[in-house]
């Protein structure tokens, strides 16, 4: 297999914006290219009885999409989100609390999963949950002709032979979760996280600055 | 999650201030919050901002059959969804009393006003009409969700395309938007809701009432309206008496802000008829207000690929190269096929809480049953041979592949402990 | 106009940093020292960091020296972390986004402009009253719980003296019992059974919410924000550490203006906010 030729391997412009809604106590817009997506973050709050697990927080993740009602793809998206923030939050500091993380899809345009958990990082940075890591998605795409495609629009993700989304720690760039769909080969799939974990340096760089933004007034 | 409850103090500074036509942020009586109407990437996706509630509309298309009793009309359906994010108060999936009437609310003012010419979504008569739907999310709740919804529809209606169509016979081309220009929606007026609220039994009157007021007051009056001045709907909720003279002066001052509001609209929709023309970037990515410092934005960057390839054959080549020859299938009876032996399976020898949960959810299908009392059987045999570890397939299994007898002791060991390992993974996702 | 200084409720050991607040965990570096050590204690590397933006997962490591000199005296080193700061064997671990801040001698914590409060013992916060069941009050005070407060924790109460607290009113309390697994408890009276200021109050004034590290700033010994809003109006405001805030002024006009300056003060610099203040007074005046 050769390797990817470096003209595809890029990310899309990105931008985030934090606090940007009054209600929830973290919230965040994560644009990649076009694709955007909205998060919102209630807790630690009050938890209802049949949720209550006694040593930590129980986490629901809500992925609502733009048309009709959430479907089974929408269900395995949130659990996708859910495991991978289960792993990066600290959730026994908080025992017998919700957090609840909404994500609105505003628009798809390819890799949505992945900006889907970049939305959901800064919105549970937003929101002040304590964290052991953070962590960021990247989408891989492999064409038919075997090249590699980071961040893929929806054009690119129809014409892709396989379709591969990574959550990626920054302290250690681990993968915590990953979410495939096609074939590829182990020699594929090692080169799409070697990728991802370079991509994701990108975003965690990103993720720094925007918060160094932020804080940039109340740097007395 | 409940909602934080209204403290007595909050609400008697807030019937003071009113009563002194002070508001909490610094409007006056008939003062709307600021508007801001944006627009999504692809046509029909609009953003209300009303201060600091924001709602989305998105509006979408189907060819569906037509309603029986009228075979010629499209079908014009609204969905307004209290998402969770807008309140800590608004569950997922369930039908709240308030959902229910900004839905009716919503419904009574763009459907049963008949601004949008529904024969025009005619394909084919009496087989094929089109569905718009509108769904509004709801995404930050600070009050007044129905003006901002019905904002929100109604300027996502007029920014919608729907393809065109063709029909040669009986069927129907339906080209994409590179191979035709899709056309817009044929709408005749635009109604807009107008919210009021009393206070004090009707003796104070706010127009556009934000969260905080909308708890403290006794009633409220929804008008909607067009720009010629037509009443589309009205509705008064909270069970006060209002008196005539009331309800013509909030009619008055509806009819004034109302032909503000479609001015607004129709400026928004022109500025994103010129962008989109330009050829410009428009949407999400140039919404975003690059002044804030709560926002970033990063430009198309490359990820630097040095030794991405060298890393990956790194890690391909340490990896342990899976075993060249596949190992051949056990069957130590017929009926049980078994691949690999690794590690000891725990099946069978799993602690009883186990296998109790086990055996209830076999209980629930007798067949099964049957089989896996056949299997221990099987396994005291064996067991009885003395030594030989023994795995047993899983009895979720429904299908059971009989195979060939064959010994194999030279299975490799990392097969057997992988698909072990599966199994140990599936059986905690069945616990869940 | 007479210009008199704004009355606090809040007692000021409350504010920011107080050692003796359960949010702070001490962590000992069993390390050698000493002048001329090769190793890098943590607690200049920590100094070193003061007043950056750090993001959950950042790192300080001991790195201790793997050989501790016999004849040398060893010195512990001792570092007291406050909130966002974790540790996790022998490193540091940031779990919160924020500014690194440090007082003297040795305190490090993560200053963050989170929203939501999570109660801890010591600290003084604004409650709704919910419900009144038997002989305590449920107070709403924004955390995942609702606190209990004993109708005998006010000053003066006795069985048959019970206060006048009804459903809706706010009170001012402290946290006597506040960690993640007990139900928290809060009390309107001090060590020595006085009121010291706590208690039910809100006649008059408008109650509304600010973010936790504002409230922070404001409760801060020589808390810039708070002199600046002594200059414009007498008033009278209630701190709440949980991001609540009450403000009662000569008339409705007042306290309104003071609370949308409050709410705005977050996303502004020191300037910004003086020059805003100064055109309020300008034009109020």
């Amino acid at each position: 297999m050769e390797v990817c030729g470096s003209s595809n391997v890029s990310l899309r412009e990105f931008g985030c914006e934090q606090s940007l809604l009054s209600r929830p106590d973290g919230s965040a817009s994560f644009i990649q290219g076009d694709t955007s997506v909205l998060a919102g973050v209630y807790g630690p709050a009050e938890v209802k009885v049949s949720k209550e697990i006694y040593d930590r927080a129980t986490l629901e993740v809500l992925i609502q999409p733009k048309v009709g009602l959430p479907s089974v793809r929408e269900r395995s998206q949130e659990q996708c989100v859910r495991e991978t923030c289960e792993a990066s939050l600290l959730l026994s500091l908080h025992p017998r609390s919700s957090l609840t993380l909404i994500l609105q899809v505003l628009h798809d345009d390819g890799s949505l999963l992945s900006c889907a958990l970049n939305a959901a990082c800064m919105a549970l940075m937003d929101a002040g949950l304590p964290m052991s890591c953070l962590f960021c998605g990247v989408t891989c795409a492999i064409d038919t002709d075997g090249q590699i495609i980071t961040d893929p629009t929806a054009a690119q993700e129809k014409e892709s032979r396989a379709l591969m989304t990574f959550a990626i720690d920054s302290t250690e760039r681990r993968v915590l979760m990953s979410s495939t769909k096609g074939s590829f080969t182990v020699h594929e799939l090692q080169q799409c996280i070697a990728v991802s974990q370079k991509a994701s340096e990108k975003i965690f760089q990103f993720y720094r600055d925007s918060v160094r933004r932020r804080y940039s007034k109340t740097l007395e | 999650m409940k909602d934080t409850p209204l403290a007595n103090c909050e609400r008697d500074f807030l019937l003071k201030a009113i009563e002194e036509k002070k508001r909490l942020d610094g409007r006056q009586t008939y003062d709307y919050r600021k508007i801001k109407i944006t627009f999504g990437t692809d046509y029909g996706c609009c953003f209300v901002d009303l201060g600091r509630t924001r709602v989305m509309a998105q509006v979408s298309c189907e060819l569906v059959a037509p309603k029986e009793n009228r075979p010629n009309e499209g079908i014009m359906f609204f969905n307004i969804e209290l998402s969770p994010m807008a309140s800590p108060a608004f569950e997922q999936g369930r039908q709240s009393e308030l959902s229910v009437k900004l839905n009716r609310q919503l419904e009574r003012c763009l459907r049963n006003s008949k601004c949008i010419d529904t024969e025009s979504l005619c394909v084919v008569s009496g087989e094929k009409v089109w569905q718009i739907r509108v769904d509004v999310h709801m995404l930050n709740h600070d009050g007044n969700l129905m003006d901002a919804a019905s904002i929100a529809a109604i300027t996502a209606l007029c920014h919608f395309r729907r393809p065109d169509v063709a029909i040669q016979g009986d069927e129907v081309t339906v080209f994409s938007p590179e191979e035709r220009d899709p056309i817009p929606l044929s709408i005749y007026h635009m109604p807009i809701s107008v919210s009021f609220s009393f206070f004090q039994q009707g003796t104070y009157l706010l127009v556009d009432p934000c969260e905080r007021e909308e708890r403290v007051m006794d009633g409220l009056l929804m008008i909607a309206m067009n720009k010629h001045r037509e009443i589309c709907s009205i509705q008064s909720s909270g069970g006060i008496m209002l008196l005539k003279d009331q309800v013509m002066r909030c009619s008055k001052i509806a009819s004034v802000k109302v032909s503000e509001i479609t001015e607004l609209i129709g400026k928004a929709l022109e500025n994103d008829k010129k962008a989109r023309k330009a050829g410009g970037r428009c949407g999400f990515a140039e919404s975003i207000p690059q002044e804030r410092i709560t926002a970033l934005k990063m430009e198309e960057s490359p990820v630097e690929m040095m030794d991405v390839t060298e890393r990956a054959n790194d890690i391909v080549q340490k990896a342990e190269a899976p075993p060249q020859t596949v190992p051949s299938p056990v069957v130590p009876v017929p009926g049980v096929g078994q691949v690999g032996q690794g590690l000891q399976n725990t099946w069978g020898l799993e602690d009883d809480d186990e296998e109790e949960e086990e055996e209830e959810e076999n209980g629930n299908r007798g067949e099964e049953q049957e089989g896996k009392a056949s299997k221990m059987e099987k396994y005291e045999k064996e067991e009885s041979r003395g030594g030989d570890v023994v795995e047993i397939s899983d009895s979720e299994e429904e299908e059971v592949v009989i195979l060939h007898p064959e010994t194999s002791d030279k299975a490799p060991v990392n097969t057997g402990s992988r698909s072990s390992s599966h199994q140990k993974g599936a059986a905690k996702s069945k616990k869940k | 106009m007479v210009t008199e200084s704004c009355f606090f409720r809040t007692a000021e050991t409350h504010g920011s940093v107080s050692c003796v607040s359960p949010l702070f965990q001490s962590v000992k570096c069993q390390q050698q020292h000493v002048s001329g050590s090769p190793a890098v204690p943590m607690f200049s590397t920590l100094k070193d960091r003061v007043g950056e933006v750090l993001l959950p997962g950042d790192e300080f490591t001991c790195d201790t020296d793997d050989t501790i000199s016999l004849t040398e005296h060893v010195k512990p080193e001792k570092v007291v972390c406050g909130p966002g700061l974790r540790r996790s064997g022998d490193r540091l671990v940031v779990c919160k986004s924020g500014v690194l801040r440090h007082k003297q001698p040795n305190v490090f914590w993560i200053d963050s402009q989170q929203r939501r409060y999570v109660p801890a013992k010591g600290e003084t916060v604004i409650g709704i009253v919910t419900t009144k069941s038997g002989d305590v009050f449920k107070v709403d005070f924004g955390g995942s719980e609702q606190a209990s407060l004993s109708y005998l924790a006010f000053e003066g109460a006795t069985k048959r003296n019970r206060p006048n607290v009804q459903v809706g009113d706010l009170v001012f309390a402290q946290f006597s019992i506040a960690n993640k697994d007990m139900e928290p408890e809060l009390v309107c009276i001090d060590s020595s059974g006085r009121a010291n200021g706590l208690g039910v109050f809100g006649g008059g004034g408008l109650l509304f919410r600010v973010s936790l590290g504002l409230v922070r700033r404001l409760l801060a010994p020589h808390s810039e924000v708070r002199s600046d809003l002594e200059q414009l109006f007498p008033c009278e405001l209630v701190v709440g550490m949980n991001g609540r805030l009450w403000v009662r002024s000569s008339s409705v006009q007042q306290t309104l203006i003071i609370a949308n300056l409050l709410q705005s003060c977050d996303t502004m610099t020191a300037p910004q906010r003086r020059e805003l203040f100064r055109r309020v007074k300008q034009g109020v005046l």
